[in-house]
């Protein structure tokens, strides 16, 4: 049902509206077919037109000599000259022209931008869509230069990773050389000090033994004798200390 | 001088510019390269793909009958598509082409769409009669129906109009006449449909 409206708008918006006479230059633009490239650009508007039919140039080819009135008095005139003439007669085809006229310009008008925009929106659409590739394919480049640079700074980083990691081995290896180092010297230590304890011990034990053995002799060649007279001898020792100290404290 | 049925037959290709080496076009040409993909479209979709090469046939036919017949419906203008001579010249050929490659590709199916399925059997003999007749019938019943269908629109207009003018001294019939025409020519614009019909019931013979 849209095809009617198509074509009957297709056929007047041509004749009339936005294309109409940059559509007829164009089609003598590509006489030859092998100059292809590169391509003219399309016109964004048609030609302008002045209500809807008479291109807007013949207004400005006649505004110098006849001002602003002049197209129109052109038409008013032609019109009369072919009728008075009877060059054109009006008969029943012409009334049947007034009708289709009519039904014509309604339907360009109330459909005439439908139809427009329609065809502005399918070319819309198909630019739309490539515009989404070319847009979906740079995003995603961007984006892959982006990853790029950061695997390439991340390469970088890992020298440094494998050098703390490097050290890292280093210290453990280190730590551990250490403390089996500083457990050998405990090790040692303990059986130096072993020895030692030991050797203490026997010495001591000599020491008693020996003086034991003094002792012992001593106390048995006191004879009973050396007893009694070391014994006289401390009492008069004695004797003699108290009577000293009693004159140390009579004085 | 120059036979008009020739001016009306090449005058009207000048309203379809050639596809243009664009990817995106003028309005004029993107509006017509939908129409005819999206009517290719419809017209493709009950065919296998043997029928798709019936594809450029029909499309070209089908813009090139709106195509006269809409032209046809401006003043002055010489409609070829009221002339018996081209419609049968355009029917009989297409549905013969339909006929004799179904025939020659499958001979058995081709006959066999003579006969209906689930008839009693009695009715056999009568059924494959009538059906012979209804297939020798049909070329002459698509241009027929054509041809009469523009033909008595095209006369409508003209009558009604003769009869709204003279009576234009006489006010009041005119203005109802006048409704009536418009009414006829809005109808009349469906001359369209009317090329839907034809290309449909060409398609619909196509059991290739």
């Amino acid at each position: 049902m849209l095809s009617r409206l198509v074509f009957l708008s297709a056929n007047a918006v041509k004749s009339s509206g936005p294309l109409g006479a940059g559509l007829v230059q164009l089609s003598h633009l590509h006489t030859s077919p092998n100059s292809q490239a590169p391509v003219p650009a399309l016109p964004e508007k048609g030609g302008k037109t002045r209500h809807g039919i008479i291109p807007e140039e013949l207004f400005q080819l006649l505004y110098p000599k006849t001002g602003v009135t002049g197209p129109y008095v052109l038409g008013a005139g032609l019109l009369t000259y072919i009728l008075s003439k009877e060059i054109y007669i009006i008969n029943h085809e012409t009334f049947a022209a007034a009708c289709m006229g009519t039904v014509i310009i309604y339907g360009v008008r109330k459909f005439g931008p439908d139809v427009a925009a329609f065809a502005d929106k399918l070319n819309e659409e198909k630019v739309q869509k490539a515009q989404e590739v070319k847009d979906l394919a740079m995003t995603s480049l961007a984006q892959a230069i982006q990853d790029e640079k950061k695997e390439q700074w991340r390469a970088e980083g890992r020298q440094m990773l494998f050098d703390a990691k490097r050290n890292n081995v280093a210290m453990l290896l280190e730590t551990n050389h250490r403390e089996r180092v500083h457990m050998v010297t405990n090790e040692v230590k303990k059986r130096l000090d072993y020895q030692i304890a030991l050797q203490t011990l026997h010495r001591r034990m000599e020491q008693e033994h020996m003086v034991n053995w003094v002792e012992k002799n001593v106390v048995t060649s006191i004879t009973p004798q050396q007893e009694k007279a070391s014994i006289a001898k401390c009492i008069t020792d004695l004797k003699v200390l108290a009577k000293v100290q009693q004159a140390k404290t009579a004085k | 001088g120059i036979p008009l049925i020739a001016l009306a037959l090449t005058l009207p290709w000048i309203l379809f510019p050639t596809p243009s080496t664009r990817w995106l076009n003028n309005r004029l040409i993107t509006l017509q390269g939908w129409f005819i993909n999206r009517f290719t479209q419809q017209l493709l979709l009950p065919l296998n793909l043997g029928g798709h090469k019936w594809a450029v046939l029909l499309t070209s036919l089908m813009l090139f009958l709106i195509t006269l017949n809409m032209l046809g419906l401006l003043p002055y203008t010489f409609t070829p598509t009221t002339q018996l001579s081209l419609n049968m010249g355009l029917a009989v050929p297409l549905w013969l082409a339909t006929v004799i490659i179904g025939m020659r590709n499958q001979p058995t199916a081709a006959l066999g769409h003579l006969l209906p399925e689930g008839t009693p059997v009695p009715l056999i003999p009568v059924l494959i009669i009538i059906e012979t007749i209804s297939l020798f019938i049909r070329p002459l019943a698509l241009g027929v129906r054509l041809t009469a269908n523009l033909t008595a629109g095209h006369l409508l207009i003209q009558l009604i109009a003769t009869a709204a003018f003279v009576l234009l001294p006489m006010m009041p019939t005119v203005a109802i006449l006048t409704s009536i025409v418009l009414f006829l020519l809005t109808l009349l614009e469906i001359a369209v449909a009317m090329i839907q019909a034809y290309v449909f019931v060409l398609l619909l013979s196509l059991y290739l």
